[in-house]
């Protein structure tokens, strides 16, 4: 072979080709001289063989997938040929059936010409949403423009671009489309207007929660829930960082379909964890770590804003609300308990943990969850699967993936059909702003806050007081 | 993994075609421009230690881009500047554009041995040469914003590259790397998929990682004489053997063009300090003398002749 390393290549295959057969049919003669002396054994051996080959070769469309050890070689031109075909020519190659990918093109951004605007939706930290029609399609969408700044020296925002790459790059139900990338006919160039253009659903969660008369019925927050744990679970499994996760960005389409939006905070992050800011996610949907000033986090912080949300959509409202920093985390240790050794063994490490003054002689019981009591309604796996989604230790709470399988969803009642939910009027539809009263996320290049000394000793004080019963509640199903 | 990691956007045959009509100079002089301005994203990555994933995305968005806008539009280095920029900026190292000022001014300075000739003595360092004035650094960073804006609208702001490295990688680990050492391989096949990057012939633009993988894996093993499966193993990797055997030649052909290139008769060989070529200089090797307006041969032509030549040449070899 190595002395045949310069020719070309394709007489070089036809030659390897030719050996190859060669070699087969002396090595079958061999194979039935000894066959007689070792039939059994080599039947036994053969099926073995078969079934440890089957074993591994799960059903993986790409060879590329498998990055982790050597997959069985030749997976596709496999060695029962050698035997099937018994020195005659292999099979002609054009029977491979090989992956083809469609490629996308390389082509000019169009003009938002191409649309026309119908109303504004309203106006978030990152940009202006409105809504349009196509004029070619017909088609109705969502236009967000991109808030950029001329007097920037850096340039287009980051966090635009990086939102654009995370959406172009993501295909999944329950991640909102970016249909394509849109520009202003503007002649100067250093006043870009870029829009995204996004596929237009009716809703927002925040708005419905703020007007329903009653709250989700616990079938449909099971749905609800399950579309966002599936959307988060895609986004963790392709190293996607949401950061800003709330009800208001998690839209809502007439057909019960919920679709996660507004990705001007997300990122890409590898293993391990690159340093991170923490000016980031809504101060309500705030992990604790990011309060205490974790600068390497993951996953879990998009965790512990599904179990906000979860709360949200049970009570119509959000479930923390704290006025800054400091009342946040008083509001986290009081529904959640306060930390201690065994709930959160690294908490004491974090940066902004050493100023804080926890009560000494913990009364019995602070440092339990307060969930039960809260949500008297909910079965204990609802429960189960609320604590572990506020355990105030990351590395407690559940990936998005084992969230759907969690025993909650599999309870009575079950999860109610997309098709059958209730629909709403639509806020965006209409000609009017929707109320923004969540507060927005962190702006970059903020300062993060120092939360100082904090004396969280006597936030337990009144608290035997409290504890009630759920009271009334009719409508369970 | 996603598809989205695995495959590239192409370029259309008609952009391909079209790219000589866009207000361009003649195939061997628009190649030259785009060989040096790719080395040059190389070497600046190189000086602001960026990793070679960034770079390397910044130089498949430069032939991108070369397809929508004409060559000559703009100044190539600046260009090759904003591509890294932009790429460097939405990834994980971004890199600060004084840092980026006072590299492209080092590289374009006399003082550098950038693409200078092999033979040459190096360069006397003179600083002054490469000092910018805050009024240069002004102009520059905002040629920079402007074109980092026109190039995103020119890719529809699809800034998404996927490399070949880390399929090569992969598909060498299932392969047992041939059985030679393993540093030794994937050194030659990394080599040859960075060479493909500067390729004028496009490969990152005309085939999709994989294909480029299973080349550089191919001619990898046949420089190393390694032992290759006897079968049509690229099918496995979803190539088939007529693109592996166009890109085989492709990739072995661009060393032999360079030499040309850069010889006494070549573009590049002609400027005598070597550098990177301006939009100056190529106007005024068609403006002065303009040579007697060549036969604008058939691209097909050309490249078939190319790999015959370079058939002939490893046959030769051979025997």
């Amino acid at each position: 072979m190595a002395s045949k390393a310069k020719s070309r290549w394709a007489d070089d295959e036809e030659d390897a080709l030719r050996e190859a057969q060669l070699k087969r049919e002396k090595e079958e003669k061999k194979r039935l001289k000894a066959e007689k002396a070792r039939k059994l054994e080599a039947e036994r051996k053969t099926r073995e063989a078969a079934a440890a080959a089957q074993q591994e070769q799960p059903p993986q469309p790409q060879p590329q997938e498998s990055p982790n050890g050597p997959p069985p070689k030749r997976r596709r031109v496999s060695p029962e040929q050698q035997e099937t075909h018994n020195g005659a020519p292999p099979e002609e190659p054009t029977t491979t059936n090989l992956l083809r990918f469609t490629p996308g093109t390389i082509s000019r951004s169009r003009s938002v010409e191409n649309y026309d605007k119908l109303n504004d939706i309203e106006e978030g930290a990152y940009g202006w949403v409105s809504r349009a029609r196509c004029l070619s399609t017909s088609k109705i969408v969502a236009l967000k423009r991109l808030k950029t700044d001329p007097k920037d020296r850096s340039g287009l925002p980051v966090t635009g671009l990086r939102e654009i790459q995370i959406l172009r790059n993501s295909s999944h139900r329950n991640i909102v489309p970016l249909l394509e990338v849109v520009v202003s006919d503007s002649t100067t160039p250093l006043e870009p207007s870029i829009f995204l253009v996004l596929e237009f659903l009716e809703h927002d969660l925040k708005s419905i929660l703020e007007d329903m008369p009653e709250p989700f019925l616990a079938s449909e927050v099971k749905t609800l829930m399950l579309q966002l744990c599936s959307g988060v679970a895609y986004l963790h499994d392709n190293w996607i960082l949401h950061r800003d996760l709330k009800t208001s960005n998690l839209l809502l389409n007439n057909r019960g379909q919920l679709k996660i939006a507004d990705f001007g905070m997300s990122r890409y992050v590898g293993d391990p964890p690159p340093k991170l800011t923490q000016l980031v996610v809504t101060l309500w949907y705030r992990a604790p770590e990011l309060l205490l000033g974790a600068t390497t986090y993951g996953s879990a912080i998009d965790i512990w804003s599904v179990g906000c949300i979860f709360g949200e959509l049970l009570a119509r409202e959000p479930l923390l609300q704290g006025r800054n920093e400091v009342d946040e985390l008083t509001r986290i240790f009081e529904l959640c308990g306060l930390p201690s050794e065994e709930s959160w063994p690294s908490f004491r490490r974090l940066p902004n943990a050493r100023g804080l003054r926890l009560p000494n002689n913990p009364t019995p019981g602070s440092t339990n969850s307060r969930i039960r009591t809260k949500f008297p309604l909910l079965t204990s796996a609802g429960v189960g699967l609320f604590n572990g989604l506020l355990a105030l230790d990351p590395e407690r709470r559940p990936a998005a993936r084992e969230v759907l399988e969690h025993e909650y969803f599999r309870q009575d009642p079950k999860p109610k059909q997309e098709a059958m939910f209730p629909t709403f009027p639509s806020k965006a539809g209409q000609e009017r702003r929707r109320k923004r009263e969540t507060p927005n996320a962190p702006v970059r290049g903020q300062k993060a806050a120092d939360l100082g000394a904090v004396d969280f000793s006597g936030i337990f004080a009144g608290r035997e007081k409290e504890e009630r019963g759920g009271g009334f509640a009719l409508r369970m199903v | 993994m996603t598809m989205a990691h695995m495959k590239n956007p192409l370029a259309t045959p008609d952009q391909i075609f079209h790219r000589s009509s866009l207000d361009s100079p003649p195939t061997e002089l628009r190649d030259a421009i785009f060989f040096s301005t790719q080395c040059l994203t190389q070497a600046a990555g190189i000086l602001l230690q960026l990793p070679q994933s960034v770079t390397a995305q910044a130089n498949v968005l430069l032939a991108r881009f070369w397809l929508i806008e004409p060559i000559m539009s703009h100044e190539f280095s600046d260009v090759s500047a904003a591509t890294l920029y932009t790429v460097a900026k939405i990834g994980p190292c971004p890199c600060t554009p004084r840092d980026l000022s006072n590299v492209y001014a080092y590289l374009l300075s006399s003082s550098s041995t950038f693409l200078s000739p092999p033979g040459n003595n190096p360069p006397k360092n003179i600083p002054d040469d490469y000092y910018q004035s805050e009024t240069s650094y002004q102009a520059f960073h905002s040629r920079i914003l402007s074109l980092e804006h026109l190039i995103l609208c020119s890719l529809s702001f699809d800034t998404t590259v996927s490399l070949p490295h880390p399929l090569a990688i992969t598909y060498l680990q299932s392969m047992d790397f041939l059985y030679v050492p393993k540093e030794k391989i994937t050194r030659r096949v990394v080599e040859y998929l960075n060479t493909a990057l500067l390729s004028p012939q496009l490969l990152c633009l005309t085939t999709q990682p994989n294909g480029l993988a299973v080349a550089a894996i191919y001619n990898a093993a046949k420089d190393l004489g390694a032992k290759m499966p006897e079968c049509e193993w690229w099918e496995v990797f979803d190539v088939d053997r007529e693109d592996l055997g166009f890109l085989v030649v492709g990739m072995r052909s661009l060393e032999g063009w360079v030499g040309g290139m850069m010889g006494e008769e070549g573009v590049l060989g002609k400027k005598k300090r070597g550098g990177m070529i301006t939009r100056k200089e190529v106007r005024d090797i068609l403006g002065g003398d303009r040579p007697p307006q060549e036969e604008e041969e058939d691209p097909e032509v050309v490249m078939a002749r190319r790999m015959d030549e370079k058939m002939r040449e490893i046959e030769g070899d051979a025997a």
